[in-house]
């Protein structure tokens, strides 16, 4: 069985259908994006997958383990998917090493030293040493963010969903957090809901196009970009590559 | 963080110790004790101190009596309007407040025989000049009196009583006003106002009118014939004790231990 | 001399000022304990828990406190249940607060994004403990202006307790002035007096606990 395993995912939002039966599976350590016009579900599919929001019909499987099963331990399955979110969601009483601390000390059980010296190895694998102790308020949106993940990643997921991680930042600090992911790439399995085409294109290993609720397309970069099957991927993927530019 | 954890448990303990001091003045069970109730700011019956003990004639004479009849004796002090319903609903068992015995009270407790018998007197300012001698001097004065007592309704069932008046041949109002207070102190208070009393008087039992007179802020110009007598209250339901107190006052009122009391506190 | 008259009665105004800042301190914290409890229980819980949480602050935010003690002390008695007047001031001074402090907690959680919450589940905590960690600190951080003051609140309050002859400071100095009415002035001022600096301190404190917990980026702007 794959790693991640989606099926047949339902989700309403009273009379308005968002999802209408979304299915596909991701190996250890793929990266897959997915990519579409705003409101079609996508990040709703993200909190789907880890219960923020439970959908209403559909099965998901972690690691063979059945987490839409209401009788799973939802906390622990939690663990082991990471969520990086586009408005960061730092804990703001927290310093940077806190933050990415707290899952490790209290949820993980891990002791107080060890915890903080794998939050400091995150932070550097960030490329935030020195703002170790600073606290939200004091980053800029791009350090944010970076701390986001570094918190994601200290848990040590199978996969971690990024739900349009760079939407909310200043063009000139996205870079640095594109950066950080690419270099997570083939590590840990990574399922990126973004309008980043460079990144789509660079690092995805498959490229699932969303729209209306169900998936339009999914393929390599390659055939994605030059050869869609389908005429509204054209369409859209032709737009945006002129929109974003071509990198 | 330590500091942190020093202060919030230095809180804790002096709330903890703030409690257990004021809790130390709680009620144990205890198979003979008995309440007095009283509102201790009615000297010379009742009034607190410089140490601050409740005593007066009122409390003197009650412990004492209540002593001898083998109770242990534990005094509470509340407003005065409260008395009646403390007694009623069993958070005190003896009302000792310097209370006249009257029909309305009679209705609702029962009172011992009476005690002391006392008028009512008219207390002004030490520098005014008003002089009473009959009724139609009250004209134009603005009194007070504590809601509730014999002097407030001495005024409401005369003064301020056109069909009394007309019996007395004043066939006008005296435009007389009464204000009401929740406790003589406070008419006290107004009446001696430095920059000159909201009051002109203040009607009030004669013992305690020159009790109040006796530091020189005041002084008594009339004295209302009213014939009143104090009576102990008790809730009517409790028919023992008000004959265990009746025959062990009417025995204490012959001893010369009444007699040094008395002299104690009216001279 | 009315000087005089102070000095002597100075440590009968210390015994009411130490029960009046026992009543405060008791009520205050039972208080706090019981409106976090509730605020939370407001914000979180399912019907009909909010519901019934909305009726207990109407209903004691609109009864005068003096009512409340009297209910309390005489009402109670009515129906056969003495109780100590300290204990009765107590539970009037805690009910009526809770019901304003209530308020203050709601406020400073309604002013943490939600996100807080939804990050700390993704992490695995479970509700309490994403409560523990990351609301309840949020929390208590921003209701510290409005808490203060209700702190300040209850202590002047404190002083209605003399209806049900709870012998606090208000208390004792009646007691003096009846027995020497020349002094009032005096007295009165003193004990005013002595409520500033309780005030004062307690707002001095509070502020330096503000500034000592105060985080960058964390602040809100409560209207009472």
């Amino acid at each position: 069985m794959p790693m991640l395993e989606v099926k047949d995912i339902y989700k309403s939002y009273g009379t308005c259908e968002v999802l209408k039966g979304i299915s596909f599976s991701m190996e250890q350590h793929e990266t897959k994006v997915i990519i579409g016009t705003s409101g079609t579900g996508k990040s709703t599919l993200l909190k789907c997958i880890n219960q923020l929001d439970p959908p209403d019909k559909g099965k998901v499987w972690l690691e063979s383990e059945e987490i839409t099963n209401p009788s799973t331990d939802i906390n622990k399955i939690r663990q082991k998917i990471g969520f990086v979110f586009q408005d960061f969601n730092l804990f703001n009483h927290l310093t940077a090493l806190k933050n990415v601390s707290i899952g490790l000390e209290k949820v993980k059980k891990i002791e107080k030293e060890k915890a903080r010296e794998r939050a400091m190895n995150e932070l550097k694998r960030v490329g935030l040493e020195k703002q170790v102790n600073q606290y939200p308020a004091q980053l800029s949106g791009g350090q944010k963010q970076r701390v986001g993940i570094a918190r994601a990643l200290a848990m040590d997921p199978s996969i971690i969903l990024f739900d349009e991680p760079t939407s909310a930042l200043d063009p000139e600090l996205i870079g640095d957090v594109l950066e950080v992911m690419k270099s997570l790439a083939g590590k840990v399995a990574m399922l990126v809901v973004t309008h980043e085409m460079g990144f789509a294109r660079n690092v995805a290993d498959e490229i699932i196009f969303m729209e209306g609720g169900v998936i339009v397309e999914k393929g390599s970069p390659k055939q994605m970009f030059q050869n869609p099957k389908v005429e509204r991927t054209k369409q859209f993927l032709g737009k945006i590559s002129t929109l974003y530019g071509t990198e | 963080m330590k500091k942190e954890k020093k202060a919030i448990s230095m809180v804790l303990i002096i709330t903890l110790v703030s409690i257990t001091v004021a809790f130390s003045g709680c009620t144990e069970e205890k198979p003979n004790k008995i309440v007095i109730g009283t509102e201790a700011l009615f000297p010379p019956f009742e009034f607190v101190d410089e140490n601050g003990t409740i005593t007066g004639f009122d409390i003197e004479m009650t412990t004492k009596i209540l002593t001898n009849l083998g109770y242990e004796v534990e005094i509470q002090d509340m407003a005065f309007q409260q008395l009646i319903g403390a007694v009623n609903s069993g958070i005190i068992d003896v009302i000792a407040a310097g209370m006249t015995i009257d029909e309305e009270r009679l209705q609702q407790i029962s009172f011992s025989i009476p005690y002391y018998s006392s008028d009512q007197s008219v207390l002004v300012r030490a520098d005014s000049t008003k002089t009473i001698t009959n009724y139609i001097d009250f004209a134009n004065l603005k009194l007070g009196a504590q809601t509730g007592t014999t002097g407030a309704g001495w005024v409401e069932e005369h003064l301020l009583n056109m069909t009394w008046l007309q019996e007395q041949n004043i066939n006008y109002s005296l435009n007389v006003t009464l204000g009401s207070y929740g406790s003589y102190t406070d008419a006290l208070q107004d009446l001696t106002l430095p920059t000159g009393g909201r009051i002109d008087a203040v009607i009030v039992d004669k013992p305690v009118g020159n009790a109040f007179a006796e530091d020189g802020t005041s002084k008594v110009i009339y004295v209302i014939i009213t014939n009143e007598s104090f009576g102990l209250g008790v809730k009517k339901e409790n028919t023992e004790l008000l004959q265990k107190i009746n025959q062990e006052l009417e025995d204490f009122m012959e001893t010369d231990e009444w007699n040094a009391l008395v002299k104690k506190y009216f001279g | 001399m009315a000087i005089d008259i102070l000095v002597d009665s100075f440590p009968q105004l210390m015994k009411g000022l130490a029960v009046t800042i026992g009543l405060t301190l008791a009520s205050v914290f039972i208080a706090s304990i019981l409106a976090i409890l509730m605020a939370i229980g407001r914000c979180y819980s399912r019907q009909p828990i909010p519901f019934l949480i909305l009726i207990y602050e109407r209903v004691f935010r609109g009864i005068p406190l003096l009512v409340i003690f009297i209910l309390i002390y005489f009402g109670l008695a009515q129906a056969g249940v003495i109780i100590d007047i300290f204990i009765a001031a107590v539970i009037g001074l805690a009910l009526h607060s809770t019901a304003y402090q209530i308020q203050i907690f709601r406020c400073a959680i309604s002013s943490i994004p939600e996100g807080q919450f939804t990050a700390a589940r993704s992490l695995g905590m479970s509700n309490f403990q994403a409560m523990r960690h990351i609301i309840l600190p949020q929390m208590l951080r921003l209701s510290i202006p409005g808490w203060s003051n209700e702190f300040t609140i209850v202590l002047k309050d404190t002083s209605i307790t003399i209806a049900i002859g709870v012998v606090d400071l208000m208390r004792q100095s009646r007691y003096i002035i009846v027995r020497e009415p020349s002094s009032a002035l005096y007295i009165l001022l003193f004990i005013a007096f002595l409520y500033f600096i309780l005030v004062f301190s307690i707002n001095r404190g509070l502020s330096y606990l503000e500034k000592k917990y105060k985080i960058s980026g964390l602040e809100v702007n409560i209207t009472r």
